[in-house]
């Protein structure tokens, strides 16, 4: 039922620009899962891993960014320090935990900083900026739109099973992924049909130039993060 | 000025929807128009047919016109519809694109690529006329039902249509935010906009409406005049299968047998506290027992804690650390999660299986063919034992939640707003489950706000308030008075009183 998580998307304290917001989470997925560790790797991955640090700072969720640092520290620790001195099973171990969680969780905390502090409308009109096509920018938007949705329908459907019994270790643990899927899946597509008809009655589709209300544009901060996050891109491309 | 000539309509794949015959109709500007009539009797298709929605987004066989100020909606596309004709549907949850309050009552305005400085003083003079302004720059995902249907009207009005057309606004709602709805729409009307609204409930608009036209099947049976319809004896409007038109002529309603046939057992709750963070619905009940074996309505206002308190009576909630003592037996939270059974407002969440008999089986402790068999002829779903719970229609799914239910022979049984949008006939067929799972020595409690479901099948009423309990009363002469006080507002029976 705790939703709170996309109740702060109204009051993000340090305002982006989605593009800067798009840019760092690209540069981030590319770099941290395209991975390296020797040369400048070494010094651009954990820089860029900060990015998320400093996000998750700015908004005040103190709690999260502490535990992102202990897991990102220790993982880029454990792949600086331990996997030379390890062998066997406990080599491949953290190997592969290390590997795993210092690819994927920065990745996951930009995508979650992303979703959480956009406003739909404050997207779309970013797109438009781009000159991307309203086929791209529209089901975009709607996926932005569907996170929380389905992160609603998911909670109502895991007190069900946990009321039925239905867990793992339990009963019909074998089925417990259809029993998940199925329901969020016929839900998710009711709600995403009354969602087209309505926002059709409201004129979306409508072959004029969409205006918008909301703030799009750089500052001062957009510029700074921009150029933080693409010298290092390019610093990691061409050394 | 709508008109609609010889409207026949079949929906392309239908799926229980029902269809439109030979339908003509014409509703002047200004008009408030009621559309009545059971479920499936083709009020929601006749609104899609005013909106545009069908032919543009649900496909079927349609042929008649409908003109809409000379112009043929089924002709021009839906986005040019949409200047002249504003819907709000019946469930909150999916009517947003947004996600942020402001955003989304800008969001028809931007459509239509109003300049800026319109729409923001648009969303001012709105966020004025339907007092909206604390709602301004909230999350949607922090809104109660009746806030975002508030937040759904304020965006269609922003529009500035001719035409309002409402489709079942009220099912989810409230007294409070449904009595907010209806001076909204006398606000509408004192501003000369013609409004279309099909409704199962009926009580708070019927002062309201100029003309209310009922439905069956497809067809217009009749047609009354406002004041004409008003005057329909409770009887025609059973008969209609309508729900009733004054709350207040309930006072006067037969106590039924069943309503004193509760035994004198008792559970005790103690330590039920509970809040969430950054959210004002808090639970607060140190001590207090409940019935046992009856059929408990739980009534409060929006942020009472109604549902809360369910969700910690089932065990949902792992913080709480309440108890429940049942003859010296102790219930913690995960045991009650093993002893209760909660059916949801939205039952599609919890129907899992691919038949109706899987359905059944995965509920029991140890699985027993026959057992399910017989619980399933009880409640008249033997039927339907092969077919895939999905594409059962609402009510038929209700059954197979509360069938589940019986078969985990759990003695605690929760629903969430079970008659929310259903007809006086679905209304009484869960009265009447209610009544089966009571001869089975069940007890029951239910998060309503339909006090013709309290009236047809509870026994006690427990009043919450502000996260603590209010009263426990029977419902007897004098408890169905105290009910039936908190439902109406006391103004109406004030003026009801002066005239």
């Amino acid at each position: 039922m705790d939703l709170s998580a996309f109740a702060g998307n109204c009051s993000a304290r340090l305002w982006l620009d989605p593009r800067t917001k798009l840019i760092m989470l690209l540069v981030v997925n590319i770099v941290l899962i395209g991975g390296g560790h020797s040369g400048v790797s070494t010094v651009i991955r954990p820089l860029l891993a900060l990015l998320p640090l400093l996000l998750l700072l700015a908004e005040y969720k103190f709690k999260p960014a502490a535990l992102y640092f202990i897991f990102i520290a220790s993982a880029m620790a454990a792949e600086t320090f331990l996997v030379s001195r390890t062998q066997g099973v406990l080599n491949l171990i953290i190997v592969i935990a290390a590997g795993l969680l210092s690819r994927f969780v920065p990745v996951l905390v930009m995508g979650y900083y992303m979703v959480t502090t956009t406003k739909i409308s404050e997207f779309v009109a970013a797109m438009e900026r781009l000159h991307l096509p309203p086929q791209i920018i529209i089901p975009f938007s709607v996926m932005l739109r569907f996170f929380p949705t389905v992160a609603e329908e998911k909670a109502a459907i895991s007190d069900a099973m946990r009321m039925r019994g239905i867990r793992i270790g339990g009963k019909n643990s074998g089925a417990i992924i259809e029993y998940r899927i199925v329901p969020l899946l016929m839900s998710s597509v009711k709600i995403g049909e009354e969602l087209s008809a309505a926002a059709l009655t409201r004129g979306l589709g409508k072959p004029v130039r969409r205006t918008n209300i909301c703030r799009v544009g750089f500052g001062p901060i957009d510029y700074g993060f921009i150029i933080f996050t693409l010298s290092l891109f390019f610093a990691w491309i061409f050394y | 000025m709508i008109k609609l000539n010889h409207i026949n309509f079949n929906y392309e794949n239908s799926t229980g929807a029902c269809g439109l015959h030979d339908i003509n109709l014409s509703i002047n500007k200004g008009e408030v128009l009621l559309l009545c009539g059971e479920s499936g009797c083709g009020k929601t298709t006749l609104t899609r047919i005013i909106n545009g929605l069908i032919p543009h987004y649900y496909w079927g066989n349609l042929t008649g016109d409908i003109l809409i100020n000379g112009k043929n909606v089924s002709k021009i596309p839906l986005y040019e519809t949409a200047e002249m004709v504003g819907s709000v549907f019946q469930n909150p949850r999916s009517q947003f694109f947004n996600v942020d309050t402001t955003s989304e009552l800008a969001f028809g305005c931007e459509n239509m690529g109003l300049p800026a400085e319109i729409i923001n003083n648009r969303i001012n003079r709105i966020a004025g006329d339907l007092r909206l302004k604390d709602l301004l720059g909230r999350s949607i995902f922090a809104l109660s039902g009746g806030q975002k249907q508030k937040i759904a009207c304020g965006s269609v009005a922003a529009l500035e249509p001719d035409v309002f057309v409402l489709d079942e606004p009220s099912s989810n709602l409230d007294a409070e935010a449904t009595r907010e709805l209806k001076n909204l729409i006398t606000l509408w009307k004192s501003q000369g906009k013609t409004i279309i609204i099909a409704e199962h409930r009926l009580h708070y608009l019927w002062e309201l409406a100029d003309r209310v036209v009922y439905m069956d099947k497809g067809r217009i049976v009749k047609t009354f005049s406002g004041t004409a319809f008003s005057r329909l004896p409770k009887s025609e409007l059973d008969h209609m299968g309508l729900r009733v038109l004054n709350l207040e002529s309930l006072f006067n309603a037969p106590l039924s047998n069943f309503q004193t046939s509760a035994t004198n057992e008792m559970l005790s709750l103690y330590d039920f506290h509970h809040s969430y963070p950054r959210c004002h619905a808090t639970l607060n009940i140190a001590n207090a027992s409940l019935p046992k074996q009856a059929v408990v309505a739980i009534i409060g206002e929006n942020g009472a804690g109604k549902t809360t308190f369910a969700r910690c009576l089932c065990g949902f909630e792992k913080k709480c650390p309440g108890t429940l003592y049942d003859e010296g037996a102790c219930f913690q939270g995960k045991d009650r999660l093993k002893n209760c059974f909660m059916v949801m407002q939205d039952v599609n969440h919890q129907l899992f299986t691919e038949s109706v008999f899987d359905e059944l089986a995965i509920s029991m402790e140890n699985e027993d063919n026959d057992e399910v068999l017989n619980i399933l002829e009880s409640l008249d779903l033997l039927s339907l034992k092969d077919l895939h719970p999905m594409s059962l229609s609402g009510g038929q799914k209700q059954r197979v939640a509360i069938a589940c239910a019986v078969a985990s022979r759990r003695p605690l049984i929760l629903f969430d707003e079970p008659t929310s949008g259903l007809d006086l006939k679905h209304m009484h067929q869960v009265a009447e489950n209610f009544r089966q799972l009571s001869e089975m020595g069940k007890t029951q409690f239910v998060i309503t706000h339909d006090p013709e479901l309290i009236l047809a099948a509870c026994t006690h009423v427990l009043h919450l308030q502000e996260g603590k309990i209010q009263k426990i009363y029977p419902l007897d002469r004098s408890g169905t008075y105290e009910m039936l006080s908190f439902f109406i507002d006391p103004e109406s029976i004030i003026q009801k009183k002066a005239v």
